[in-house]
């Protein structure tokens, strides 16, 4: 059995969904279900009265199988993300925690500093860390001395649909990690998933491509299903490039040849 | 001569609140609507715990967060 290992948790699919931008709470909760996701991502937020629907905390956790990972999305500093993340602890009953400090809502890059103070402080708290981060490699390393369970370097800009713009830092962080990389932001489509997948990532976190979709339910499940080809084709082995052909087919004794 | 009931104005959320003075964290959310298991309160950045919010007295001008999870990525 194949299974993703983060702290003591083990999750079966690689397939870890936000919670943000669906049309309506029912679509989103659908999404959800066709995914498969065992770990889906949620934002702490105030109360409004005049928007009860807005709380997510009964309708997710009531689909069997699910672990909340709350986000710090809205913190600007390490002080402020620990904050939250002792806040969201205290109502999700889960120990994970996405650490995500992006003070700046024109590109939401995230803060390497702040981001590695904050997981430095939470992982000796006992949380299960999961930073959001640029896709640097000394960054990633020094998450996981610090302690993360994972690390989540961003394949393009949050909600851009960029895809795989950081492919490259991505390979590195792989092939440098001892601890599962899971790319989070920026995949447009389930064949950038299938590909980071491909590439050794661990998991892959999707939000925008499933949520504004024309039919979320059905996107969220060829997410679920590229994610399933791209790490099985990644076990299985994918063969080198060549600049050279090799023939597939027998190049003699063609039908009518001499030789 | 009846004693008025003393009122006491609290922020919530960042916005003016009043209610009856002696009301504890618990009284506050009944009056205000939330599932008490569906939301976090935090009283001048101290977390309360459900299990604690019927004896937690809010104070004048006491700062509290009652906040939930909504969608995000």
């Amino acid at each position: 059995m194949d299974l993703l290992h983060l702290g003591s948790y083990t999750l079966s699919s690689r397939l870890i969904l936000g919670t943000g931008k669906f049309s309506s709470a029912s679509v989103m909760l659908e999404a959800v279900k066709a995914s498969g996701a065992e770990l889906v991502t949620v934002a702490l937020r105030r109360f409004n009265r005049e928007q009860p629907g807005d709380d997510l905390f009964t309708p997710l956790t009531s689909i069997p199988g699910i672990t909340l990972m709350p986000n710090t999305s809205g913190a600007s500093t390490a002080a402020e993300a620990v904050h939250a993340a002792r806040i969201a602890r205290e109502l999700s009953g889960s120990p994970f925690i996405k650490v995500e400090i992006h003070p700046n809502p024109q590109h939401l890059m995230p803060d390497p500093i702040e981001t590695y103070e904050a997981s430095k402080i939470l992982a000796k708290e006992g949380f299960l860390v999961m930073p959001y981060i640029p896709a640097d490699p000394v960054l990633a390393k020094r998450l996981e001395e610090a302690g993360c369970v994972s690390v989540m370097p961003l394949g393009s800009a949050i909600g851009s649909g960029q895809g795989l713009a950081t492919a490259e830092m991505l390979r590195i962080i792989i092939r440098e990690s001892n601890i599962p990389v899971i790319v989070d932001a920026g995949l447009r489509s389930p064949s950038e998933a299938a590909l980071a997948m491909e590439m050794g990532c661990d998991a892959v976190l999707v939000n925008s491509a499933v949520a504004v979709a024309g039919n979320p339910p059905d996107m969220a499940e060829a997410f679920a299903e590229a994610v399933a080809a791209g790490r099985k084709a990644f076990r299985a082995g994918i063969m080198e490039k060549s600049g050279l052909a090799a023939a597939t087919s027998p190049l003699t004794s063609f039908l009518g040849s001499e030789a | 001569m009846h004693k008025m009931p003393q009122i006491i104005t609290i922020q919530v959320n960042g916005e003016p609140f009043t209610l009856p003075g002696g009301s504890s964290v618990s009284d506050l959310l009944a009056g205000i609507g939330p599932e008490e298991k569906t939301v976090a309160t935090v009283v001048n950045d101290n977390i309360v715990r459900p299990e604690n919010r019927p004896a937690a007295s809010l104070e004048e001008g006491d700062r509290v967060e009652i906040l939930i999870f909504a969608g995000g990525g």
